[in-house]
């Protein structure tokens, strides 16, 4: 029994499955890339909806994803820890600790995806002026002004929406234009398109990223931690 | 003005010959995207012509410290290999018409040109590790599969950075730092594959033509990731 699960340990753990693993996962994302077509609702509601509302022919090649990045997220747990107590009397801190530090941020952006995939949400809305978004304790951001400008062209160099919304017992207004919503009660608020004057009424999009903080954190972490690899590696061969 | 895209292209050639011309090329490509940019008022990233030449630029760049280094300086198929690389990206930019239209609200910001600036690095530095493999399977040089490690390494954390500042970008213009599009899907292909090309390395001595074998197929990806999704899939990123 103690060398079945050696065995199955080491197996689990090593650099050979772990390339199996990335091989399956990049060519099942490969022919999901050519299987979604236009029109999916992929990106309308959280993932694992989607996983769950769409027959199987529509999303086989996700779940087999899914299971290699699981059978991944696992080798890479395994592997460091081998890793760190194989090497922790060898070499400098940093040489020892940067690639496990690479494979946290790769675990930290999968954790996010699942964060996201269990609890984002999109709502997009038209809006025109006294027109509100209410949210659940009952708040609400009451949209007052639209403004858009255009090229000779007749392309939209600049948009915006102003709205107010409740703050410290009375109301503040803010102005959202792309790139730079608004953030109020874990949802940020974004003007997507605003219809040429005199029409007051823009398209705007609800949005809730469960998954964002820490798909940051994993992604400053990764990039990091690969930039002090390459320094301590710098002259060797 | 397209025209005045000729002379590096000739002088990319030279550079197969004579490093010093190579260098005058990058020199002069990147005095056209420069004047682009002053002209544009912001990094010419828009559109096949400009992100070609960006991406060309980038290579002959990049390629400059491998080019002027010990260990495939002296190599004429290397420098041939990057000249040829340099000029027929210049090349390919030719025919595409070079947009001068403002930026589009949703592009104008900093996370874009870096997250843009960032993966064109990656790339070229991703076409030079691919150079640096053909050389190495008709030589077998050592040396040369580990400058390709030093570009793969150093271009995959470019692209990594590019990621991250993608992700930012994505989540202040889109409201997510993720769609399910093809660009996204072959992004992170790409990037999945360069962790593969250097976990195979761990491998060991008998796996060094696999190694070099994996940077030659990386290119290919980095390649359809770049053009081929653009050109041949719907995506919200398509040039």
């Amino acid at each position: 029994m103690k060398q079945f699960l050696l065995t199955s340990y080491n197996r689990l753990a090593s650099l050979d499955l772990g390339l199996w693993l990335l091989a399956g996962t990049m060519l099942f994302l490969a022919i999901g890339s050519f299987l979604q077509g236009e029109g999916s609702s992929i990106n309308e509601v959280p993932l694992l909806l989607w996983l769950r509302e769409v027959p199987l022919r529509e999303s086989w090649w996700l779940w087999v994803s899914l299971l290699f990045l699981v059978m991944l997220a696992l080798n890479t747990v395994l592997c460091s820890i081998d890793s760190l107590s194989a090497k922790w009397q060898r070499g400098s801190f940093l040489s020892r600790i940067a690639p496990q530090a690479m494979h946290l941020g790769f675990l930290l952006i999968m954790v996010a995806h699942l964060q996201s995939a269990a609890g984002s949400f999109k709502q997009a809305v038209e809006v025109g002026p006294g027109f509100g978004i209410t949210f659940a304790d009952g708040s609400r951001l009451v949209f007052t002004d639209f403004s858009a400008t255009y090229s000779p062209m007749g392309m939209p160099t600049s948009l915006s929406a102003t709205f107010t919304y409740p703050k410290g017992g009375g109301t503040a207004t803010a102005t959202i234009s792309p790139n730079h919503p608004f953030f109020y009660q874990g949802h940020g608020i974004y003007v997507k398109d605003v219809a040429p004057p005199p029409m007051k009424r823009a398209l705007v999009e609800v949005h809730r990223e469960p998954g964002a903080g820490m798909a940051l954190a994993g992604g400053l972490i990764f990039t990091v931690a690969n930039i002090v690899l390459l320094f301590r590696r710098r002259g060797r061969s | 003005m397209k025209l005045l895209l000729l002379l590096p292209i000739a002088l990319y050639l030279g550079g197969g010959l004579k490093r010093p011309l190579f260098v005058f090329a990058a020199l002069a490509e990147l005095a056209y995207l420069g004047s682009r940019g002053i002209q544009l008022g912001r990094l010419p990233l828009i559109g096949p012509h400009d992100t070609l030449l960006f991406f060309s630029t980038a290579c002959a760049l990049m390629a400059i410290p491998f080019l002027f280094s010990r260990g495939v300086g002296g190599s004429s198929p290397f420098r041939w290999g990057v000249s040829l690389l340099a000029a027929v990206t210049t090349l390919m930019a030719l025919p595409f018409p070079a947009f001068n239209m403002p930026m589009p609200p949703i592009l104008n910001t900093l996370w874009f040109e870096l997250h843009v600036a960032l993966a064109f690095f990656a790339y070229a530095l991703f076409g030079i590790g691919a150079i640096l493999g053909i050389v190495y399977l008709q030589r077998a040089e050592r040396p040369l599969l580990d400058l390709q490690y030093r570009a793969a390494l150093v271009g995959f954390s470019f692209f990594s950075a590019s990621m991250t500042s993608g992700g930012i970008w994505g989540y202040y213009a889109w409201g997510t730092y993720w769609l399910w599009t093809p660009k996204e899907f072959w992004t992170s292909i790409l990037w999945l594959y360069y962790g593969f090309y250097l976990h195979i390395r761990l491998k060991g001595q008998a796996w060094e033509r696999g190694v070099a074998w994996g940077g030659i197929i990386g290119f290919g990806v980095t390649m359809f990731t770049y053009l081929g999704v653009s050109l041949l899939m719907k995506s919200s990123h398509s040039f």
